[in-house]
């Protein structure tokens, strides 16, 4: 037993530094100042999500569904994460050569890496939950039995979507590893997987529907969709210990079912999953590039090389491009929309709203995407030799930002084009919407780099765990997430009060500014931070 | 010439890993650099080649600053790191064309010394495979190429023997005779220490952070083994 929690604290220790603080180092702990602010923000909006729910059910004494409504989320959130992760959190590891050459079993390293993988959406969920089971404590009148469940549930929530993307991520995997073009297959897979998971998602009234139709109460409909999410209703309303126990039992049991299936072909997929053959060939040719060419090639050359981060990165620039699709043919929609925002218009004047709708997707699609806010910490222990080059640290950073910038524009290109040319636009507005999709991935990328420079994580296992776990990764979705929300609320605004030209200029021009703030903090802070870091 | 004037860097305010070192290595001089495991080897090369900063002091690479003069100083080195972490995702042959577009070296320079150096350490055949695929001693040999290929007036080596095979090992030897003759330097540390014996003009022996030995051969060794000096020192 001894040795598997020395194992466990082995793989925790650099991931949990950003929970222990170090009092004797100041600037360290200035650095996590950042990350708990947010992380507390979050949690704040939640607690306010959840008040706002809890009072109108409450009177009807309905109040629980917020907690399986929650859960629910929760869920399918903590899945959508796993779904393209897991492949590389699993397997092809940096520790694997260690790990399985101690005498431990293949069983044992594989539960090491679902258990970290469990502790981060442990933490990842409990920034969800937690203020909805505090926000319900306080509003509902609970007893000792809401808290003991609660905690269970907290503890137990992440185990099924992990148990399903753990599934996923073998398949994937173990599909992709018998092809040479092993990365290329695990995209199409994770891609496909992923489609039918928003297919679903999609269709999901007449899943529901149909799962209803035998059901007699709201509780039942739950449970039927989502288990954890009705067991906990169920606890909470009605506490039978014989039922905690039930669900602590399949959930715990899932977890070792999982660990202990998955660990039989374990080792044959990862070791596949490593095999790359030498090419012995006499003819080579060398190329010669610019700096900053040969800089954003290096950078493609990571990009393409890591599913985890392509899919990450292609997300949310392919759901801009299927709004984008969706606002050029579908219409209908679109206008509901717009009247649904308290605008009181005719269809003619819709269209002339489409700049600010144009606008309003491209902050989208680059807000949610951030391919820098993992560049510097991919770089590893390979880091060094970026600093030991005779290139400036500005334009190495520039060519990390414009190497993502340059991965995003043509999808942000492609939606203009759609909707230039469904909808009218004039000369002016096209010219500040492209000023727009050019400033916008800026900003995005720049926050990004910003934030992983400060929040570098230079010794990660593997690719997912820079991707999607990292402090920077997270900081920057959520401050992309905010920046969209401010940007949807100044559009909104500006456009009752000065029109739709006067609201591109007004916007265009204040991220004009933001993004000459961005650069001279880049060449001057981020430098400082880019070269005070030592691998 | 490289002069190291009153070096000195500490970890966290507190461990001293370098403590005033001083010393110069001549053009035309290959110079080793001898220490056991955390003497501070490391983060002295480190510390010359410019990733790492250092508290105080001063290092001049050919008169101009490490610290002030960065990009001209990096622009006459090559460095060859102990553990070559390179980019993996890469090819040998775009990993070394990489390095030289970053020294931006002319395609016909390049051309010949890829060649040169590919043919020596025996991996021309293996240039257009990805990196992840090649052992600790071919990607030494990749990092060597790449540190070679743009002609550096001064190649400084972290345990430069580490992983390589007897042929390689020797090949190195003779690319840093070629350079001495050239009027080049040559800096490496190393734990071999009757490779330092033969092939080094002088030496520099460092412990906990502080130079205890510095100078030719003769100076250092006097009728002694250098494996017995250093062995005394340690003691």
């Amino acid at each position: 037993m001894k040795k598997y929690i020395s194992l466990i604290k082995a793989c925790f220790t650099s991931e949990m530094s950003l929970f222990i603080i170090n009092n004797k180092n100041k600037n360290k702990k200035q650095s996590k100042a950042v990350p708990i602010f947010i992380y507390c923000l979050i949690m704040l909006c939640f607690f306010a999500y959840a008040n706002m729910f809890i009072d109108p059910l409450k009177q009807s004494n309905l109040a629980f569904i917020v907690l399986s409504l929650f859960v629910f989320l929760t869920a399918i959130l903590t899945l959508i994460e796993g779904i393209y992760k897991t492949g590389s959190l699993l397997f092809n590891c940096k520790d694997d050569d260690l790990l399985l050459s101690l005498p431990i079993k293949r069983s044992t390293v594989l539960f090491v890496r679902i258990f970290k993988f469990y502790i981060f959406e442990l933490l990842y969920n409990t920034v969800f939950m937690l203020p909805v089971i505090v926000a319900y404590a306080i509003r509902v009148d609970v007893d000792w039995t809401f808290y003991l469940t609660s905690f269970f549930m907290i503890l137990l929530l992440p185990v099924i979507p992990i148990v399903i993307s753990c599934i996923i991520g073998v398949i994937t995997s173990g599909l992709s590893s018998r092809f040479k073009y092993k990365n290329l297959v695990q995209i199409i897979i994770t891609t496909i997987f992923f489609v039918g998971l928003m297919y679903v998602s999609l269709n999901l009234q007449d899943i529901i529907k149909r799962l209803t139709e035998n059901a007699s109460s709201l509780n039942e409909i739950i449970t039927k969709i989502y288990y954890p999410a009705g067991a906990f209703v169920n606890l909470v309303t009605d506490f039978k210990v014989v039922d905690l126990l039930i669900f602590i039992g399949i959930n715990v049991g899932l977890f070792a079912l999982i660990v202990f299936l998955i660990s039989k072909i374990y080792f044959k997929i990862n070791s596949r999953t490593k095999s790359i053959s030498v090419v012995y060939k006499k003819d080579y040719k060398v190329k010669t590039n610019s700096v900053m060419n040969a800089l954003i090639k290096k950078e493609w050359k990571r990009f393409t090389n890591s599913p985890v981060f392509i899919t990450n990165a292609g997300l949310g620039l392919v759901l801009y491009l299927i709004m984008c699709i969706l606002v050029a043919v579908n219409f209908d929609m679109f206008s509901g929309l717009i009247a649904s925002q308290g605008f009181k218009i005719t269809e003619a004047e819709v269209v002339k709203y489409i700049p600010i709708v144009s606008v309003a997707l491209i902050a989208g699609g680059s807000f949610l995407t951030s391919i820098t806010s993992s560049m510097i910490s991919l770089e590893g222990k390979s880091f060094n030799i970026l600093k030991s080059l005779p290139v400036s640290t500005s334009k190495l950073i520039l060519a990390k930002v414009l190497s993502a910038v340059l991965v995003m524009l043509p999808f942000i290109f492609i939606g203009n084009a759609i909707l230039f040319i469904k909808y009218d636009f004039t000369i002016l507005q096209m010219l500040l919407v492209l000023a727009v999709s050019v400033i916008l991935p800026l900003i995005s990328e720049l926050i990004g780099i910003i934030m992983n420079l400060k929040y570098p994580k230079m010794d990660a296992e593997s690719d997912a765990e820079v991707v999607k776990q990292s402090t920077s990764a997270t900081i920057s979705v959520f401050v992309g997430m905010g920046l969209l929300g401010l940007t949807l609320y100044g559009l909104f605004k500006f456009l009752k009060m000065y029109g739709t030209d006067m609201t591109l200029l007004i916007i265009t021009g204040i991220y004009a500014v933001i993004l000459g703030l961005l650069l001279l903090y880049m060449k001057n802070k981020s430098v400082e931070e880019f070269n005070s870091i030592n691998v | 010439m490289i002069e190291i004037k009153n070096v000195s860097k500490s970890y966290g305010g507190k461990t001293k890993a370098l403590n005033n070192i001083n010393f110069t290595v001549n053009d035309g001089e290959v110079f080793g650099f001898i220490g056991h495991n955390g003497a501070g080897k490391t983060t002295l090369i480190k510390s010359i080649v410019g990733i790492h900063d250092f508290d105080e002091g001063e290092i001049l690479i050919n008169g101009k600053s490490i610290k002030t003069d960065t990009l001209e100083c990096k622009k006459e080195m090559a460095y060859v790191p102990d553990n070559p972490e390179l980019y993996e995702n890469m090819k040998a042959i775009d990993y070394i064309d990489f390095i030289c577009d970053m020294y931006e070296v002319s395609e016909e320079v390049r051309e010949k010394n890829i060649k040169k150096y590919a043919k020596m350490f025996e991996i021309e055949d293996k240039l257009n495979s990805p990196i992840s695929s090649f052992s600790h001693g071919m990607k030494q040999k990749v990092a060597l190429i790449s540190a070679l290929a743009h002609d550096p007036k001064v190649l400084i080596m972290d345990e430069p023997f580490v992983g390589l095979d007897p042929k390689a090992v020797f090949d190195v030897k003779e690319v840093m005779q070629e350079m001495l003759k050239e009027g080049k330097i040559v800096f490496f540390s190393t734990h071999i220490l009757d490779v330092a014996e033969k092939l080094c003009s002088r030496v520099a022996i460092i412990k906990k952070g502080e130079l205890v030995k510095v100078g030719t051969m003769k100076e250092v060794k006097g009728d002694k083994s250098l494996e017995k000096v250093f062995l005394d020192l340690e003691a």
